[in-house]
C-alpha cells in the first residue's frame, strides 16, 4: 500500500479543497496535485497502422489550434503531446503512465485499438488520469466487468451498438436473410463476434456462416467459398482496407458478389486500392469528410487541407476517427471551462455538464452519469441513432445518402 | 473438385511468391553460407519503387527493369555494408543484426515517406479474373509461379553453361578452394546478392497487381520464404522452388478444410516436422560428418 | 580487468546505482520502465548463456518468456494462485518448452535451429490469437490481481526490488555457471562438438541444459511481466521482441558478463528518447544498430573489454618450456593397468557408408603399456578404424570390449568416460578458449561436485576447482606449456597446439589414448620429444593406438602393428615381423606383378584408342 501512503499524503495537502470530490472518489486514487494544460496521446506513429495515428493527429491539432488562437482554455495555451506505441499494449501502458506521471497532462487520448485501451484501464484509474478514446470501439473499453469505470470515456463507436446497427442495415438490404460474419483476427474482429451474433438473434435470425482470416492474408477465396456454399448474400465484415481489397479480390475471382456491410475499419484508402471493385461497399461510420459539408467542417477541412497538404477529403483516410479527434479535444476543453481548473477530478465531473454542437453530432450533454444504484451510465459520447452509413460511389466514400445506394 | 482447382490455384500463386524470395535466400547462402535476413524487404523495395516510378509517370514498361534494378543495386550494398564485414566464420551471427538493422531501416524509412498503406500497381493480367466453373484466378497469379518455374530453369542453366555460374557453383561447394582456383569469390558473392536483390523485386513486382504494394508487404512473406528455403535444403535451387509451391498448396489446402485461424500453426509444424525428418532439408544434400 | 573483478565491480555498482535511483524519488513511471529492463535484462542473460556459452542461436525467445509469463497469469487469473507459485509455474513450464526445443537441436544445427525457434515463435504467436477460451485471444488477460509475497503487497514500490533481485539472481546465475565446468562443457560443445565429445561431455545434453536455463530465466522474467503489467497481450511475445532479445545480446556482446545488461538497458531506454523522431524513430533504432555493430563488432562490452585489454595488456615473449618434463606428470592422470594387461579388444569391426566399405572385419587387441601402431597407405581406413574404436561412427559389424566391458557401439563421450582418450588429426582445440581451460574441459568427467553446488558456490566447488586446476597446470607442465596457460588457445603455435591436445587428452585420465597422427606439421626435434613423451606415458601404463604417417616413428615406437589397406587388416604382429611382410610391401608399393598389370592394361587402352 505504499504507493498509496505516498499518494493520499500528497492529497492531504490538498484536502481542504477536495474533501467532497475525495468522498466521492471512494476507494480510487485521486492525484489532487493540479495538472499541466497538455493532452497526451498513445497512438500508432509507426509500422502497418502509422496512418491511423496520423488522422487523430491531424484532428487533434487542428481542433487545438483553433482554441489556442481563440485565447486557449482558462487562459492557458494546450499542448498536444503524441507518442508512438507501434500498436503494442505494453507500450501503451508504458506511454499512458508517462502522460499521466511524468508530463502530469490533464487528461489522455486513445488510439486505434482496442486491446492498448483496455490494457490502460488498470493504469488509467491507477493514476485517476482521464482518457478519452476517439476510435478504438471495444465495448469493453468502457464497460467494465468488474470494478466502476471513473476515468475512461469515449468519442467514438461502440461495438456493442454497431453491432445492431449493421444487422438492422444488412437485413433491409438482404433478399434471403442469410447473413456472414467475416472478421479479422484481432480483439476487435474476436470481440465483435458475440456482438453480432446477439444483435441477430434479437432480429430472429441465426448466423448462416462466420469465417476469420489474419492480417496481411492474401486470398480469402476459401472463406468466400464456403459463404457462397451457404448461399450467404450478405456479409457484415470487420476489416480494415489491406485485407478488404484482398476480399473484393477473391470475390471477383469467384464471380461471388454479396452485399458488404462493414464497421467502420475500412477507409478512403480502399477507393485508391480496389477502384471499381468498391462500388455500393457500405462502411459504419460518424463522419464523412466527402460529399457536401457543413460550413463549419468546411472550414476545419480547409485549415487541415492547408496544414497537412492534403489534396483531397480521400486523404483524410479514416473520415471518422478524425472527426471524432476534433470533437474530443473540444469536449475537453469545454470540460476544463466548467471544471474552472486544470484538476482532473473536476474535469472529470464536468464531462457530465458539456453541451457542445460538434462535427459528428450535437452532444446533449456529452457524458451522463449513472443513475443511483442502476449501470446505466453512459461514457460514451456518440450515441447509436447518431450513426451514420456511409457507403463507396465512383470510388469515394460518402453519406450513404449521396449515393444510389440508400435504404 | 472446383475447391480444389482453386485451392491448387491460388495456393501456386501463394507459393509462387514464396519461390521468388526463397530463391533469393538460395542464392545469397549460396555464395556466403549468410543472407540478407531481411530480404523480404529488398522484394518489397522492388514492388514500390516500381509504383513510385509508375507514380511520378514513368511507363510500366521501363519502371519495372528500374524497380528491378533499385533492388539489385540494394542487394549488392547490403552484401557490401552489411554482410561481409560481418560474416567471419561459420557461427558468426553479426551479420543476422546488421542486415535486421539494414531492413529496419529500409521498411520505416518507407512507411514513414511512401506511407503505410498499400498502393496499387496496373497489369493487364490483372483486370480481369479466368473463371473455371465456380473457381477463378487472375492470369496475374497464375504468372507468378511460372516465372518462378522458369526462373528456377533459366538458373540452372545459367549455373551449367556459363563460366560465372559454374564459378558459383565452385563457391558453393568450397570457398576456399575456389579462391585458389583463381575465382573472385568476394564478387560472386556481391553479384549472387545482387541477383537475389532482382529475383526478389520481380516477385513483388508480380504481386504487387493483386495486393498492392505497401512497405509491410515484405516482412512475413521474407521470414515464411526464409523458413521453406531451409527444410527445403538451402543447397538446392530445384527443391527450394517444388517446396515453397508445395508449401503455397498446403496452406490453402488448410485453409479450406481445416481451419483459416490455424493455418500458421499446422503449417509450422509441419515445417518442423520435416526439418527433424531431414536434419539437412529435404532436397539438401547430407554432410557426413568429418572428423 | 579478470572476470572476478569486473562481476564484483558491476555488482556492487549495480546495486548502489539501484539504490541511489529510488533515492532520488523517481515517478511511478519512471520506475515501471526500470522495472520492465530489469526484466528484459534477466532474459537476455538466460539468452546470453545459451548463444554465448552454448553457441546456439534461439529466434524465438520471446515466445519462451511468453510461456513464462501467460502461464503465470492464467494461473493467477483463473486458479488464484499466488505471485510466488505462480512464478514458479511459469518457470517449470517454460523450461519444459525450453527442453522440448532443445530436442532438435540434437539433430540440427546453426541455421536450421534457428530457423526451428522461429516456427515456434510463429505457432505461439497463433495459438496465442486463436485459443481464445485459454489465452484470452488478441484481448489477452487482464485485471491480474496484483501480486504479494510473504504477506507484502508488491505494489510498483516494491516490485521494483523484486525484479532487481531476480536480476542480481540471474547476474549471479550466469557467472557461476559461465566460470564452473557446466559453462566450460557449454564452450567446449559450441566450439568443437567433436573434442568436446572425445573429452566424455555429452553434447546432447549439455545443449538441453544450456536450453533449459535459457528457458528458465525467460520464464521466470515472463512471470515477473505478468505481475508487473497485470495484464499479457500476445502483442509482447511477437517475432520481432525475439530480435530484440537477439539484439540486446548481439548488441551488448555476445558471452560477456555484463554485455546482456548494457543491451537490455539501451534497447528499452533508447526508444524512449526516440519518441523525438516521431515517424521517423523506428528509422532511427535501425540506424543506431547499424551504426554501433559498424565501430563496435563485438557489441558495445566486447569491443570495450578488446579495446582495454590491448591497451592494458604487455605484450610478452612466452617461453615454452623443456617437454616432456616426466615429474610433472599427475599421479591421478596414470592408475593404470598391470603391463601386458588387455586394455581394448576390437573384433571384426567394419562399417558401410552407403554401399563402401571403409573397414571390413577389422580385429586389434590392444595392451596397457603398450604401443599399437596402426598404418596403411591413404584411404585405408585408419581413421575410419580410429572413428570406430572411439565411438564417432557406429559399427556395421563387429564388437569391442574395453577394460573388459563391452562397449560395441557406444558413444564417444561415454568411451571417454570409460578411459579412451583420442587427438585429432586436424587438431580440434577449443580455440577461443584459454590453455588451461582446454585442459580444465579435459577434467569434466572426474568433478564429483553437483550442479546446486556449483551454483551456489558452496566449499566444495571450490576445493575441486582448485584441486582440478593444480593438476591441470602440472599437465601443462609436462607439455611445456606453464607459460602459456592464460593464452588463448587458437594463439598458439602449431606444434604447441599439438602438445596441448595431448595434455587436454591426457586430462579424461585415460587408459587407453588413440593419436591420430600426432607428429604431423611438427618439427624433426619436436618428433624427438613426442616420442619420449609416448614412452612416458607406456612406462605408466597406459595403451597407446598411434596412427602415423612417419612409418619410422611407428615401427621405432611400436611393441604391435597392424597394417590396413582397404579397410581390411592385411597384417598384423610384432613392428619388426610387420616389416618384412610381402603384402604389406604391396599394399605400399604396388608389386611387381601389379605393376605388369599396370603397364598391360595401358598397352590395350592405347591399341583400343
Amino acid at each position: 500500500m505504499a504507493d498509496r501512503k505516498v499518494v493520499s499524503l500528497k492529497a492531504a495537502s490538498a484536502a481542504a479543497l477536495l474533501a467532497s470530490g475525495l468522498m466521492l472518489a471512494g476507494a480510487s486514487v485521486a492525484n489532487a496535485q493540479k495538472a499541466e494544460p497538455c493532452i497526451g496521446a498513445s497512438l500508432e506513429l509507426t509500422g502497418p497502422l502509422a496512418h491511423t495515428g496520423k488522422q487523430i493527429v491531424m484532428g487533434a491539432e487542428v481542433a487545438i489550434d483553433e482554441i489556442n488562437a481563440a485565447g486557449g482554455v482558462l487562459g492557458q495555451k494546450l499542448k498536444f503531446l503524441a507518442y508512438d506505441d507501434q500498436g503494442e499494449p505494453s507500450r501503451a501502458v508504458d506511454n499512458g503512465r508517462r502522460i499521466g506521471e511524468k508530463d502530469n497532462c490533464i487528461v489522455m487520448i486513445g488510439g486505434f485499438r482496442t486491446p492498448n485501451a483496455i490494457a490502460l484501464r488498470e493504469p488509467i484509474a491507477d493514476m485517476g488520469l482521464p482518457w478519452v478514446g476517439v476510435i478504438s470501439a471495444g465495448t469493453s473499453v468502457i464497460e467494465w466487468d468488474k470494478g466502476e469505470n471513473k476515468w475512461m470515456f469515449r468519442v467514438s463507436m461502440k461495438d456493442r451498438w454497431v453491432a445492431p446497427f449493421l444487422v438492422d442495415e444488412a437485413l433491409a438490404r438482404s433478399k434471403d436473410k442469410k447473413l456472414a460474419l467475416v472478421y479479422e483476427a484481432t480483439a476487435w474482429g474476436q470481440g465483435a463476434v458475440p456482438d453480432v451474433e446477439a444483435a441477430a438473434k434479437a432480429k430472429g435470425i441465426t448466423l448462416v456462416g462466420k469465417e476469420t482470416f489474419n492480417i496481411a492474408d492474401q486470398d480469402m477465396s476459401a472463406q468466400l467459398i464456403r459463404l457462397r456454399d451457404a448461399g450467404v448474400d450478405t456479409i457484415i465484415t470487420y476489416m480494415v482496407d489491406r485485407e478488404a481489397t484482398q476480399l473484393l479480390r477473391s470475390m471477383e475471382r469467384l464471380g461471388y458478389k454479396p452485399t458488404i456491410i462493414s464497421a467502420w475499419g475500412i477507409s478512403s484508402q480502399l477507393g485508391k486500392t480496389a477502384g471499381n471493385l468498391t462500388d455500393g461497399i457500405l462502411v459504419a461510420g460518424t463522419f464523412a469528410w466527402n460529399g457536401n459539408l457543413s460550413p463549419r467542417a468546411q472550414k476545419v477541412y480547409e485549415a487541415m487541407k492547408a496544414k497537412y497538404s492534403l489534396t483531397s477529403p480521400n486523404d483524410i483516410l479514416l473520415p471518422s476517427g478524425n472527426a471524432n479527434a476534433y470533437d474530443a479535444i473540444y469536449i475537453i476543453a469545454e470540460a476544463l471551462k466548467i471544471a474552472g481548473a486544470f484538476d482532473r477530478e473536476k474535469m472529470v465531473n464536468a464531462f457530465y455538464k458539456v453541451k457542445y454542437e460538434g462535427l459528428t453530432a450535437n452532444f446533449d450533454p456529452a457524458f451522463e452519469k449513472a443513475a443511483a444504484g442502476a449501470k446505466t451510465e453512459r461514457h460514451d459520447a456518440i450515441k447509436p441513432t447518431q450513426y451514420r452509413m456511409l457507403a463507396f460511389h465512383e470510388n469515394v466514400l460518402k453519406p450513404v445518402e449521396q449515393t444510389p445506394y440508400k435504404r | 473438385m472446383e475447391q480444389v482447382i482453386q485451392f491448387i490455384l491460388s495456393g501456386l500463386s501463394q507459393g509462387g511468391v514464396y519461390a521468388l524470395v526463397a530463391i533469393g535466400f538460395y542464392m545469397m547462402w549460396s555464395a556466403t553460407h549468410a543472407a540478407n535476413f531481411t530480404h523480404g524487404d529488398v522484394f518489397m523495395l522492388g514492388a514500390v519503387s516500381t509504383v513510385v516510378f509508375g507514380e511520378i509517370g514513368v511507363p510500366l514498361i521501363l519502371a519495372m527493369p528500374l524497380g528491378i534494378a533499385v533492388s539489385a543495386v540494394a542487394g549488392a550494398l547490403i552484401e557490401r555494408i552489411a554482410v561481409r564485414p560481418f560474416n567471419h566464420g561459420p557461427s558468426s551471427i553479426g551479420w543476422m543484426l546488421t542486415t535486421i538493422a539494414i531492413g529496419l531501416m529500409l521498411e520505416s524509412a518507407l512507411t514513414a515517406t511512401y506511407g503505410p498503406l498499400g498502393r496499387p500497381l496496373y497489369s493487364p493480367f490483372a483486370q480481369s479474373p479466368i473463371r473455371i466453373g465456380g473457381s477463378g484466378i487472375y492470369a496475374q497469379e497464375l504468372l507468378i509461379p511460372a516465372v518462378a518455374i522458369g526462373l528456377m530453369v533459366l538458373l540452372e542453366l545459367f549455373y551449367r553453361h556459363t563460366i560465372l555460374g559454374r564459378a558459383m557453383l565452385a563457391v558453393a561447394a568450397n570457398p576456399t578452394a575456389a579462391g585458389l582456383m583463381g575465382i573472385n569469390v568476394s564478387r560472386i558473392a556481391l553479384i549472387a546478392y545482387a541477383m537475389a536483390g532482382a529475383v526478389g523485386a520481380l516477385g513483388g513486382i508480380l504481386l504487387a497487381p493483386v495486393s498492392e504494394a505497401s512497405s509491410s508487404m515484405g516482412a512475413l512473406i521474407g521470414l515464411k520464404a526464409f523458413v521453406v528455403a531451409i527444410v527445403a535444403g538451402i543447397s538446392n535451387a530445384r527443391g527450394v522452388v517444388i517446396v515453397s509451391l508445395g508449401y503455397g498448396i498446403l496452406e490453402k489446402f488448410i485453409e479450406g478444410y481445416i481451419s483459416t485461424a490455424a493455418r500458421n500453426s499446422i503449417g509450422f509444424g509441419i515445417l518442423i516436422l520435416l526439418l527433424l525428418a531431414f536434419p539437412n532439408g529435404i532436397f539438401g544434400k547430407r554432410e557426413v560428418s568429418k572428423v | 580487468m579478470t572476470p572476478r573483478l569486473q562481476f564484483w565491480l558491476v555488482l556492487v555498482l549495480g546495486i548502489a546505482g539501484l539504490y541511489l535511483f529510488r533515492e532520488m524519488g523517481p515517478t511511478n513511471y519512471a520506475i515501471g520502465v526500470l522495472t520492465r529492463c530489469l526484466i528484459l535484462a534477466i532474459v537476455a542473460i538466460g539468452l546470453n548463456i545459451l548463444i554465448g556459452q552454448a553457441g546456439l542461436v534461439s529466434l524465438g525467445q520471446a515466445a519462451i518468456y511468453g510461456v513464462g509469463s501467460y502461464f503465470a497469469a492464467w494461473l493467477a487469473l483463473r486458479a488464484g494462485f499466488g505471485f510466488i507459485p505462480a512464478v514458479a509455474s511459469g518457470i517449470v513450464a517454460a523450461s519444459l518448452v525450453g527442453a522440448a526445443l532443445a530436442y532438435p537441436s540434437v539433430r540440427v544445427r546453426g541455421v536450421y535451429l534457428a530457423v526451428i525457434t522461429i516456427a515456434f515463435g510463429l505457432i505461439f504467436q497463433n495459438v496465442l490469437i486463436e485459443w481464445v477460451p485459454v489465452t484470452g485471444g488478441t484481448l489477452g488477460l487482464t485485471g491480474i490481481p496484483r501480486g504479494e509475497a510473504f504477506g507484502v503487497r508488491l505494489t510498483r514500490q516494491i516490485y521494483f526490488w523484486v525484479a532487481a533481485g531476480c536480476l542480481v539472481f540471474a547476474f549471479i546465475l550466469q557467472y557461476n555457471l559461465t566460470y564452473s565446468r557446466y559453462g566450460r562443457a557449454m564452450r567446449a560443445t559450441a566450439q568443437s562438438a567433436n573434442a568436446a565429445s572425445a573429452l566424455g561431455i555429452n553434447v546432447a545434453n549439455t545443449r538441453m541444459f544450456a536450453f533449459v536455463v535459457s528457458a528458465a530465466l525467460a520464464g521466470l522474467a515472463g512471470g515477473l511481466y505478468t505481475f508487473l503489467n497485470l495484464f499479457v497481450n500476445f502483442e509482447t511475445f511477437t517475432f520481432f521482441q525475439s530480435i530484440s532479445f537477439l539484439l540486446m545480446v548481439i548488441f551488448g556482446g555476445v558471452g560477456t558478463l555484463t554485455g546482456p545488461l548494457v543491451g537490455a538497458g539501451i534497447l528499452t531506454y533508447v526508444p524512449e528518447l526516440f519518441q523525438e523522431f516521431k515517424e521517423w524513430q523506428t528509422f532511427a533504432y535501425g540506424a543506431m544498430l547499424a551504426i554501433v555493430m559498424f565501430v563496435m563488432p563485438a557489441g558495445i562490452v566486447g569491443s570495450l573489454g578488446t579495446l582495454a585489454d590491448r591497451l592494458t595488456s604487455k605484450a610478452r615473449s612466452r617461453q615454452s618450456g623443456a617437454w616432456p618434463a616426466a615429474d610433472a606428470l599427475p599421479k591421478d592422470t596414470t592408475k593404470p593397468s598391470a603391463t601386458g594387461s588387455l586394455v581394448a579388444d576390437v573384433k571384426g569391426y567394419t562399417i558401410v557408408f552407403g554401399g563402401l566399405t571403409a573397414v571390413s572385419q577389422a580385429s586389434m587387441r590392444v595392451e596397457a603399456g603398450k604401443v599399437h601402431g596402426l598404418i596403411g597407405p591413404n584411404g585405408a581406413g585408419k581413421s575410419s578404424l580410429l572413428n570406430l574404436m572411439s565411438g564417432f561412427y557406429t559399427p556395421t559389424a563387429g564388437s569391442m570390449s574395453l577394460l573388459g566391458q563391452d562397449t560395441t557401439g557406444w558413444k564417444a563421450h561415454d568411451l571417454a568416460r570409460a578411459g579412451l582418450a583420442r587427438t585429432f588429426q586436424n587438431t580440434e582445440l577449443f580455440g577461443d578458449m584459454t590453455v588451461l581451460e582446454n585442459v580444465l574441459v579435459g577434467f569434466h568427467g572426474h568433478y564429483k561436485t553437483t550442479l546446486i553446488e556449483t551454483l551456489l558456490r558452496l566449499p566444495r566447488f571450490g576445493r575441486e576447482e582448485k584441486a582440478m586446476a593444480a593438476e591441470a597446470a602440472s599437465l601443462l607442465a609436462l607439455v611445456g606449456l606453464s607459460d602459456y596457460s592464460d593464452e588463448l588457445a587458437k594463439n598458439l603455435p602449431f606444434g604447441h597446439q599439438r602438445r596441448l591436445e595431448i595434455a587436454r587428452a591426457l586430462a579424461t585420465r585415460p587408459k587407453l589414448i588413440l593419436l591420430d597422427e600426432p607428429a604431423a606439421g611438427l618439427t624433426h626435434g619436436e618428433i624427438e620429444q613426442l616420442k619420449v613423451l609416448i614412452r612416458l606415458l607406456t612406462e605408466r601404463g597406459v595403451a597407446v593406438v598411434l596412427v602415423e604417417h612417419h612409418v619410422d616413428m611407428v615401427m621405432s615406437l611400436s611393441n604391435e602393428v597392424t597394417v590396413l589397406d582397404y579397410g581390411e587388416v592385411i597384417a598384423s604382429g610384432p613392428a619388426a615381423q610387420v616389416q618384412d611382410d610381402p603384402r604389406v610391401m604391396e599394399a605400399y608399393f604396388g608389386s611387381g606383378a601389379a605393376l605388369e598389370d599396370m603397364r598391360k592394361l595401358a598397352e590395350t587402352a592405347g591399341a583400343v584408342a
